[in-house]
């Protein structure tokens, strides 16, 4: 079926953080009622949920009239579940000691701050750091509009942390900061580049890159307690199995719907690029108020303050995200631009040049009317300009090129 | 694998309708409509050449597609 790929990207990525949501609620419940230790409940969440996770994308393979259930309801891409690839090591080592340091400092945190409300908001810093990140590796220099949106979602995402209940500690900022956020933008990089991988020339699948992330979370996960346990001389590594037989079912809750969460998550991923992916998921601040709610109205955690001051930055904080999250989404330009050379020019050269221009995604050497059929996404039509047009000017050897705006697009995702 | 760009034009005031029934179309990955000399490019991916024929085929038989141009890809750099 064709829809229109925004429509798809925001629904996998708004998905993702209302799963997400549940996710952090169940976590804090397991955190306080059973597993008080952080890292033993890290070890638990990988050991539980490799387990898991094979059952499920191994449930998701069964084929039904020749396409697999995960094929048919979760991500297309997906056919069974397989080994992963000699070209995927490389980004699943990485994906993978992101991930393990990521549940780490985030059990840290929940350890911390006894409020899942406060410990989100924060890590939504992400953010800065992936547009910095992305103008470095990806080629894609972050547009004024894409740091303005992304400022205001991640001020926002801050406002909105600051009233329920718990206060911030130094030492909490120190783990978002240095712990917890670079290991996510390692994390969601990686996992993007996977999802972006060819295999068999199809695109990669986002049940099988979950499942292997898993897997290489969970060896870095306990390769590092190990060593934790061996230089202050404690013993998490065996708390961390009891804890992942005594409160199995609990685990393997959390872990299996994390499981959903992340394979829309890295659709998502797929789709856009990932600080724009990210920006989407923090509207996870706002679907973690009712969570929020229902747990501290069970006593689980202490009740939040009801001073209209508080409640009134907190909405404020809310409605930023929002706005922010539709400035991403209302201004992306896409367009594409035809284009003939003089003869006498090597085509391949000409494609090497035209690729190099900041904002071209995809060049395509033609036969027919033309020799190159390009596309464009930018955020203004005057960077389309500045960036684009001109770069292409002076390129020797064009003849004449067509620019032509797209107005509306459906894809088969 | 072969892919190729089909640029369309159409007769006025058919646009919704045409792209309402080449969304039918299998082999179409891509539906952008487009301000400037064509209206419509849509991309294509088939098996082989007679498929891209079956297909443009089919494009030719919607209602108001008035002329169409094939492109097919010799080599793409992609993102």
């Amino acid at each position: 079926m064709k829809i229109r790929r925004k429509y798809l990207f925001y629904a996998l990525a708004l998905t993702s953080s209302i799963i997400a949501s549940l996710v952090v609620g169940i976590d804090t419940i397991i955190r306080v009622k059973f597993i008080q230790n952080p890292y033993a409940f890290g070890i638990a969440c990988f050991l539980v949920g490799t387990f898991i996770t094979l059952l499920i994308a191994l449930f998701l393979s069964i084929p039904i009239k020749g396409k697999s259930i995960g094929g048919k309801i979760i991500d297309p891409s997906f056919n069974r579940l397989r080994l992963f690839r000699k070209e995927e090591l490389k980004y699943h080592l990485f994906a993978g000691f992101g991930n393990s340091l990521l549940t780490l400092g985030y059990f840290l945190l929940l350890s911390i701050l006894e409020d899942p409300s406060v410990v989100l908001p924060f890590s939504q810093i992400v953010i800065i750091y992936l547009l910095f990140i992305e103008s470095i590796v990806e080629k894609n220099v972050p547009t004024i509009v894409e740091v303005q949106s992304a400022v205001i979602v991640t001020f926002g995402a801050i406002l909105g942390s600051i009233s329920l209940g718990g206060s911030i500690s130094i030492t909490a900022l120190a783990i978002v900061f240095l712990l917890y956020i670079p290991a996510w933008t390692i994390f969601s990089i990686y996992q993007r580049k996977l999802k972006l991988l060819k295999i068999d020339k199809k695109p990669n699948d986002s049940i099988n890159i979950r499942f292997w992330n898993v897997v290489f979370a969970c060896v870095f996960t306990l390769i590092m307690i190990t060593i934790f346990d061996f230089i202050t001389n404690s013993n998490n590594i065996i708390a961390g199995i009891n804890a992942s037989f005594d409160h199995f079912w609990w685990v393997s809750l959390t872990m299996a719907i994390t499981f959903f969460a992340f394979v829309f998550y890295i659709r998502a991923l797929g789709i856009g690029k990932a600080s724009i992916t990210q920006a989407v998921r923090s509207s996870i601040i706002i679907f973690i108020i009712p969570v929020t709610i229902i747990l501290a109205s069970l006593g689980i955690i202490p009740l939040f303050s009801v001073d209209p001051v508080w409640l009134l930055i907190k909405i404020i904080g809310i409605i930023l995200i929002i706005l922010g999250i539709i400035s991403f989404a209302l201004t992306l330009v896409k367009a594409y631009i035809f284009i003939k050379i003089k003869p006498g020019h090597p085509v391949e050269e000409t494609m090497r040049k035209l690729w190099n221009i900041s904002g071209v995604n995809r060049v395509a050497a033609v036969a027919g009317d033309y020799d190159f059929i390009i596309k464009i996404r930018t955020r203004t039509l005057v960077k389309g300009y500045e960036k684009i047009i001109r770069k292409i000017e002076s390129i020797e050897g064009i003849k004449e090129y067509k620019w032509q705006s797209v107005l509306k697009e459906w894809e088969d995702i | 694998m072969i892919s190729a760009y089909i640029l369309i034009s159409i007769r006025p005031g058919n646009s919704d309708k045409a792209i309402k029934e080449m969304r039918k179309i299998k082999n179409i990955a891509k539906i952008s409509v487009v301000a400037g000399d064509y209206d419509i490019v849509v991309r294509v991916q088939v098996k082989s050449l007679e498929n891209l024929l079956k297909v443009t085929d089919k494009i030719h038989m919607v209602d108001g597609i008035k002329k169409t141009t094939t492109q097919v890809i010799e080599k793409e750099i992609a993102l």
